[in-house]
């Protein structure tokens, strides 16, 4: 009975990781980079290099909040696979395995392109070709690798919905909110072909969708967390 | 069809007018009108760049191939046509026709996709990519995202088309292949929209 009590709480310690996950990065990318609306990749090198030589440290102050980001990541991922874990009990829990995988790799998506903005900002009077490519290194990381959290999501979502209990530990709508979030982030992969329109990684459709859906997504995956501990904590005391 | 008449027998049910029933569970509608909602960006975004620059939006699409569109429409709503019927027939606990129809609708599926692949190689022997203008960009990133749809939804209909004899159909086995069923008609419509924002050139 105390050890479950511990273990609540140290969750919902994780989960508070992922509840200031977005928070930390959205305050590198806005405030600290001012990189919100996102920086034009048909802007030529030298416009790129006066962005990053008049925010010289706001950048390198953005990637330190980003890199923390990166590292919340890790342990919002473990709470969300502790609890998958608990639906795939019984069963060889190969989904969990997977979104923990997945999760994993996806903290670097925070950290890399984190530390490609602030290699750009380390020497801001270097030539201008320099400084675009690690930033066009850097949002392109950002926005295409969709395919991590693809795998994070669907399998997420398909162990909520395969879900024997009575009451299940997830609502089932949450699983096809899964899907659902999985599919929003698609057109970002494409972006790659493109430095204008909606595919543009300033674009509408390669950013902005997905940045809209991935805030909501850390605050309702956040609540139900919560709520399947709380249960867990009151099972484990019955 | 004579399915009318069979309809309204003891045996089937879910099909007397159920004024708020929602077919499959409510929580797939999330993923539907979650995936609908995307779309209508995609269609708003189309329709607003289209406006911009009219001309050639109205001179590209006279490169797209007619037949090949309307040939895919006419899949798409058997395909759905078909899916309908098995939902009906597995209400009447009709198994082996559910099963039969079902993969009719898969077949339908997978000839959508053969016609696919057909109109993007001959787009591409003409020399004509998603780099050649706004418009083909448009026209090969969302019908390929659809295409994306419809695979997965193939999969969920040969999925269906074992489900269904897998034994009894209760409530919940019943509710299932409403769900999967549903997802296969939100593709269809999304079809249906971009056929018209796509080829039929106003």
């Amino acid at each position: 009975m105390d050890r479950e009590e511990v273990n609540a709480t140290s969750q919902i310690v994780c989960v508070w990781a992922g509840i200031l996950c977005p928070l930390f990065l959205f305050a590198g990318l806005w405030p600290a980079m001012k990189f919100i609306p996102p920086l034009n990749p048909a802007a030529s090198a030298a416009e790129i290099a006066t962005i990053f030589q008049n925010n010289t440290n706001g950048i390198r102050l953005g990637s330190i909040f980003i890199m923390i980001a990166g590292a919340l990541y890790a342990p919002f991922t473990a709470v969300i696979a502790a609890q998958m874990r608990r639906i795939e009990r019984g069963s060889t829990p190969v989904l969990t395995y997977s979104q923990l995988a997945a999760g994993a790799a996806s903290c670097l998506l925070f950290i890399i392109p984190g530390l490609a903005w602030t290699i750009a900002a380390f020497r801001p009077e270097r030539p201008p070709e320099i400084t675009q490519a690690f930033n066009d290194f850097a949002w392109i990381f950002v926005v295409m690798p969709f395919v991590l959290a693809e795998v994070q999501n669907i399998c997420f979502g398909a162990v909520i919905i395969s879900d024997k209990r009575t009451t299940p530990l997830f609502p089932r709508w949450l699983g096809f909110f899964n899907f659902w979030i999985a599919l929003s982030f698609i057109p970002g992969g494409l972006t790659t072909f493109f430095k204008t329109g909606p595919f543009a990684y300033n674009g509408l459709l390669a950013f902005w969708i997905p940045a809209g859906t991935f805030g909501p997504w850390f605050i309702v995956i956040c609540v139900y967390l919560i709520k399947a501990i709380r249960r867990q904590q009151a099972e484990g005391s019955a | 069809m004579n399915y009318g008449a069979e309809l309204h027998s003891s045996k089937c049910r879910g099909c007397e007018p159920q004024v708020d029933h929602v077919p499959g569970e409510p929580g797939v509608w999330v993923l539907l009108f979650g995936d609908m909602l995307i779309f209508s960006v995609f269609f708003v975004t189309y329709a607003v760049h289209r406006g911009d620059n009219v001309d050639l939006y109205r001179q590209s699409q006279s490169h797209l191939n007619q037949v090949f569109g309307i040939l895919n429409t006419f899949l798409m709503l058997s395909s759905s046509w078909c899916v309908a019927n098995a939902v009906e027939m597995a209400r009447m606990e009709r198994t082996a026709s559910s099963a039969r129809l079902f993969r009719l609708g898969l077949l339908c599926g997978l000839c959508f996709v053969v016609v696919k692949c057909f109109e993007y190689g001959e787009k591409v022997r003409y020399g004509i990519t998603p780099s050649t203008n706004e418009f083909f960009m448009y026209y090969y990133l969302f019908t390929g995202i659809h295409l994306m749809h419809v695979v997965v939804g193939m999969a969920v209909v040969g999925i269906l088309s074992s489900y269904v004899q897998k034994g009894v159909i209760d409530a919940r086995r019943l509710r299932n292949i409403e769900s999967g069923a549903s997802f296969w008609h939100v593709v269809d419509l999304l079809w249906i929209v971009l056929f018209a924002l796509f080829y039929i050139a106003v």
